[in-house]
C-alpha cells in the first residue's frame, strides 16, 4: 500500500531474474540447490528488511550462509549420535 | 445563551436526536424523539461560519465582493493546525445551506485564498456547538436552550424505542423483475403487489402513514425500489411522499464508480429521507459487517448523520471525527490539504518505507501453538506515542490532533471488547455487543491507513511510517521477550505471533507470557486460543519456501481457522470451500491430525463420486473470477473473459472490475456464464476440472508424516525448515563436551 521502494521479497525476485542466465548455465541438479539457496534466503526476508542495508542481496548471502550452517550442525549431530552408537 | 429556538412550545421536553437538515423559516430542521414517544421537529436558526486566508491584498478584495450581501464579515486571529494563529477572513452566513454556493462563488474568484471550515458536514457543526451528536439525548429547557444529557462514549446508551419498517422485493431487481413487496413491521408481515402501480403507491403510502417509521429499512431501495417509485409516481399522477417532513422531497444522489486499492468499486446510487431514515442493506458499506447497531454506534461516534454513515466507508467516519476534533479545539479544518512529504535521503527511505513485521513461518504440523494478538496495536501506538502531524511524534508534545480523536474510541472499544469477553455467546446482549464493537474496530483500523493517505486532510506519511515503525520494534521486544521465557516462535505477523513450549497446552500457561510482553511493550496482548495441533503450509511453487498468513489449525475445543487457503478464498467455488472446511473438521477433532488421514481421505472420495453422479447442485460449481480488463484487450481470454462473452452475446453490459459468475464445462466455450441466456446442462458440468481443483485444494491439507525417516528426508528432500534445538549453541557444545 502506497510504497516507494520494492519490497525484500520484490527485491530477491529480481535478483533471481537477474541471475536466470547464470542459472541457466549451470546443471539441472545445481539449479536445484540454487533455487533452494534462494528458499533459504526467503526463510529470513524479515530480518533482511531489518537489515536496512542499500544491498540487501548481501544479508541475503548472510541468511543462505546462516542457513548452511544449519545443516552443517544437523550433519555433525547426526554423526555424534552415529559415533555414540558405535562406542557403546 | 440566546434562546436558539423560533418556536418555544417545545421547552421542557426531552429526547433523542433523530435528524437534522437545512430548512424550515430559521434555517435548521431538528427532529426529535421525545421520551414519551412523539416525534417533533424543532426549527432554529443556525448562523454558519467558514474562514478565508490569504494576501491581505486578495482579502480586502473579497470583503469588497461580499459586501452588501446578506453576510457577516469580521477580521478575526484562528488558528491553523501547523501554522498557528493566522489573520482570517471571517465570513458568516444566516443559513447553512448557503455556505457551499458562496465558498464555489469566492474558490472561483478568488483562487490563490486558503479556505477553512467551508465543508464541514452540518451534522458536525451541530455536534461540536451543542455537544449533541446522532442519537444523542437531549433536553430543551424554558428559554429554548439546547443540553445534551448524555455523550457518545456511554458504553450502555439507553436503548431508543426506534419504529422500523423493511421493504424487501421477492427476487433481486437485477437479476429478475420483482412482482410484490415483501413487508415487515414490528406487529406483522405481509406482502404488496407491486402491481397495478398506482394501487400498490396507495397501499404502501397507507403503510408508511399508519407506521410513521423512523427507519425505513429496505433490499435494493436506493438503486431499485425509489426511483421505480419515483417513476411510476410521475407516470401515476400519484402523490406519494415517503418522508416524515412532507415539505421535502427524496433527496437522490447518483451512483459512481471508483478507483481504490487497485480495485473499481461501483456504488449505487442513493436515496435520502428527510425526518426519517432509509438504509438499503444491499448498498449500505459493511452492513453485513456489523449491522443496524453497527451503523447506529458509528453515527453516535462520527457525528455523521445515519443515512451518511450506512452507506460511507470507516474512512469517511474517521475524517469527520477528525473534523469535529478540530471544530472542539478551535482548529480551523483546510479544505484542501496542504503538507507535502517531507524530503528523505536515500538511507532515509531505505528505513522508513516499510510496512508491519511479517515473518516467515517455520513450515509444517506443529503442535500445542499459542495465537496471540496485541490488540488494537495500531490505533494504540498512535495514542501512546502521540503520534499526530502537527507533533512530528514527539511524546512530550501537546497531545495532538489524531491521538485526541482516538483516544476516547479506543477507550470505548476495549471497554466493549472487555465486556464482550466475559459475556456467554447465547446471551442476548452478545449480538449487538459484538456488531457494536466491531464498528468501533472498523474506525480504528482506518484511522492508521489514513494518516498515510495523500488527501487526508490531518494525514502525513511519516506519522504513518513512525507507526509501523514503532509496531516492528515492538514486536521484536515481543519475539525478545517469548524466546528468553523459553518459548519458540513460530510466525509473526503484523500484530500477532504464534508460540509454542513443551508443555504448554492449556490457556493459563501462556497468561505469564501474556503479562511479560505486556508489561514490556505497554500494549495490552490477548490469547486468541490454543491450537491443538497448527499447520503452516509451503508455497506452491517450492515446497521450501514459506507463505506468510497462511496457515490453518485446530483449537483445543475443535474450532478450526484458516488463513489464506482456498476456504477463505472468493473464487473457489462452494463445492471445494465445504469439502475443504469439512476435512478440516474432520482433522480437527484430535490432536493428531494424521490419525485421521484416512477418515478424511474416504470423506474426500465419497465427494468426489457425488459428482460424478451429478447430484452435486450447480450453484455450488458456481466460480467467480473478476474481470480484469476490457474484453478486446484479452490475447487469450480467461475463462472470466469468456463468461463476459456470453453475457455480451446475450446483450448485457460488462465492464472491467465486474465479477464473471460461471460452471466449468466440457468443450467449447469451457464454460457457462450464470447470467447470460444459454440453458445450463448439468450432464456438460467438466467434473475432470472440479476433481482437480478439489484434489489440488485438498492436498494441502495433508501434511507429510513426520517419520522416523523424516530427517534423512529433510537432508536430501530439505522440505521443512530446520528449527530444532541441536541447531542451537547450547546443544552445540554439550555434543562438543561428549567427544
Amino acid at each position: 500500500m502506497g510504497r516507494t521502494l520494492p519490497t525484500i521479497s520484490q527485491q530477491l525476485t529480481e535478483t533471481e531474474a537477474m541471475l536466470s542466465r547464470f542459472r541457466r548455465m549451470l546443471r539441472k541438479e545445481d539449479q536445484y540447490l540454487l533455487d533452494g539457496l534462494f528458499a533459504q534466503a526467503r526463510m529470513h526476508i524479515a530480518a533482511i528488511g531489518q537489515a536496512e542495508s542499500l544491498l540487501p542481496f548481501e544479508a541475503a548471502l548472510l541468511a543462505m550462509l546462516l542457513e548452511q550452517a544449519k545443516d552443517i550442525q544437523l550433519l555433525k549431530h547426526e554423526i555424534a549420535i552415529l559415533h555414540q552408537r558405535l562406542e557403546r | 445563551m440566546k434562546s436558539p429556538f423560533s418556536t418555544s412550545a417545545l421547552s421542557g421536553n426531552s429526547g433523542w436526536l433523530l435528524d437534522l437538515y437545512p430548512g424550515g423559516e430559521a434555517g435548521l430542521k431538528v427532529w426529535m424523539l421525545t421520551d414519551q414517544g412523539e416525534r417533533l421537529c424543532l426549527e432554529m436558526d443556525f448562523p454558519v461560519t467558514f474562514y478565508a486566508v490569504g494576501n491581505f491584498a486578495l482579502l480586502r478584495q473579497a470583503w469588497i465582493h461580499l459586501k452588501g450581501r446578506d453576510v457577516l464579515l469580521e477580521r478575526q486571529h484562528q488558528r491553523d493546525l501547523f501554522s498557528g494563529d493566522l489573520d482570517v477572513l471571517a465570513i458568516t452566513v444566516p443559513r447553512p445551506e448557503q455556505v457551499r454556493p458562496l465558498y464555489y462563488d469566492l474558490a472561483g474568484r478568488f483562487p490563490v485564498l486558503d479556505f477553512y471550515d467551508a465543508d464541514i458536514p452540518l451534522s458536525l457543526r451541530f455536534a461540536a456547538r451543542y455537544k449533541l451528536y446522532p442519537l444523542g439525548h437531549f433536553s430543551i429547557d424554558e428559554n429554548g436552550a439546547i443540553s445534551a444529557l448524555d455523550s457518545p462514549w456511554e458504553l450502555e446508551p439507553a436503548s431508543i424505542p426506534l419504529r422500523i419498517l423493511q421493504l424487501r422485493p421477492n427476487s433481486d431487481p437485477a437479476q429478475c423483475k420483482p412482482t410484490h413487496l415483501e413487508v415487515t413491521t414490528s406487529k406483522r408481515s405481509f406482502r404488496l403487489s407491486l402491481q397495478p402501480a398506482r394501487l400498490f403507491l396507495i397501499s404502501l403510502r397507507a403503510v408508511i402513514r399508519k407506521e410513521d417509521p423512523d427507519l425505513i429499512l429496505t433490499d435494493y431501495g436506493d438503486t431499485w425500489l425509489f426511483p421505480q417509485i419515483e417513476q411510476w409516481r410521475t407516470e401515476n399522477g400519484t402523490s406519494f411522499n415517503p418522508n416524515r417532513d412532507e415539505g421535502m422531497e427524496v433527496h437522490t444522489r447518483p451512483g459512481s464508480s471508483y478507483f481504490s486499492y487497485g480495485q473499481v468499486i461501483y456504488r449505487g446510487a442513493q436515496s435520502h429521507l428527510f425526518g426519517r431514515w432509509h438504509i438499503d442493506r444491499k448498498n449500505a458499506m459493511l452492513f453485513s459487517e456489523y449491522g443496524l447497531a453497527g451503523v447506529l454506534e458509528q453515527a453516535r461516534v462520527t457525528g455523521l448523520p445515519i443515512q451518511e454513515i450506512a452507506r460511507k466507508s470507516p474512512g469517511a467516519g474517521i475524517t469527520a471525527m477528525q473534523m469535529l476534533t478540530a471544530l472542539q479545539t478551535g482548529v480551523m479544518v483546510p479544505v484542501t490539504k496542504q503538507q507535502a512529504e517531507g524530503r528523505k535521503s536515500l538511507g532515509e527511505l531505505i528505513r522508513a518505507d516499510r510496512g508491519g513485521l511479517i515473518y516467515q513461518p517455520i513450515i509444517g504440523t506443529h503442535h500445542n501453538v499459542a495465537q496471540i494478538d496485541f490488540a488494537s496495536m495500531y490505533p494504540s501506538i498512535i495514542v501512546g506515542h502521540n503520534i499526530s502531524p502537527e507533533t512530528g511524534h514527539d511524546p512530550h508534545a501537546p497531545k495532538g490532533l489524531v491521538p485526541q480523536t482516538l483516544q476516547p474510541l479506543l477507550e470505548k472499544r476495549l471497554a466493549l471488547k472487555g465486556q464482550l469477553l466475559k459475556l456467554n455467546k447465547q446471551d442476548c446482549r452478545y449480538a449487538e455487543l459484538k456488531a457494536r464493537s466491531a464498528a468501533l474496530k472498523w474506525l480504528l483500523v482506518v484511522c492508521f491507513g489514513y494518516l498515510g493517505y495523500k488527501n487526508a486532510r490531518f494525514g502525513r506519511i511519516e506519522g504513518h511510517e513512525a507507526v509501523t515503525g514503532i509496531s516492528r520494534e515492538l514486536m521484536m521486544q515481543a519475539k525478545e521477550v517469548a524466546e528468553d521465557m523459553g518459548f519458540r516462535v513460530l510466525h509473526m505477523y503484523v500484530d500477532s505471533l504464534f508460540v509454542q513450549q513443551e508443555g504448554y497446552r492449556e490457556n493459563e500457561d501462556f497468561t505469564p507470557l501474556l503479562d511479560a510482553i505486556t508489561k514490556q511493550t505497554s500494549i495490552p496482548i490477548l490469547l486468541e486460543g490454543v491450537y491443538r495441533w497448527l499447520v503452516f503450509p509451503p508455497s506452491r511453487r517450492d515446497p521450501r519456501v514459506p507463505v506468510p498468513n497462511r496457515y490453518f489449525g485446530a483449537f483445543t475445543n475443535g474450532e478450526i481457522k484458516a488463513r489464506g487457503i482456498a476456504v477463505r478464498r472468493r473464487d473457489t467455488c462452494a463445492f471445494v470451500a465445504e469439502t475443504q472446511w469439512a476435512v478440516l473438521e474432520i482433522l480437527g477433532q484430535v490432536d493428531d491430525p494424521t490419525e485421521k488421514y484416512d477418515v478424511a481421505m474416504e470423506y474426500v472420495r465419497e465427494q468426489i463420486k457425488v459428482l460424478r453422479k451429478g447430484r452435486i447442485p450447480p450453484e455450488k460449481l458456481v466460480v467467480m473470477q473478476k474481470l480484469t480488463r476490457e474484453l478486446e484487450a484479452y490475447r487469450v481470454p480467461s475463462p472470466a473473459a469468456r463468461a463476459a462473452q456470453q453475457l455480451v452475446d446475450a446483450n448485457k453490459e460488462v465492464k472491467p472490475g465486474q465479477m464473471m459468475r460461471f460452471v466449468y464445462t466440457r468443450g467449447k466455450p469451457g464454460i457457462w456464464a450464470l447470467d447470460g441466456d444459454k440453458e445450463f446442462e448439468m450432464r456438460r458440468v467438466d467434473v475432470a476440472r472440479y476433481r482437480l481443483l478439489l484434489e489440488r485444494d485438498i492436498s494441502v491439507l495433508f501434511q507429510k508424516k513426520r517419520g522416523k525417516s523424516f530427517t534423512r528426508a529433510w537432508c536430501v528432500e530439505r522440505v521443512e525448515q530446520l528449527a530444532f534445538p541441536f541447531a542451537s549453541y547450547e546443544y552445540h557444545h554439550s555434543i562438543s563436551n561428549c567427544r
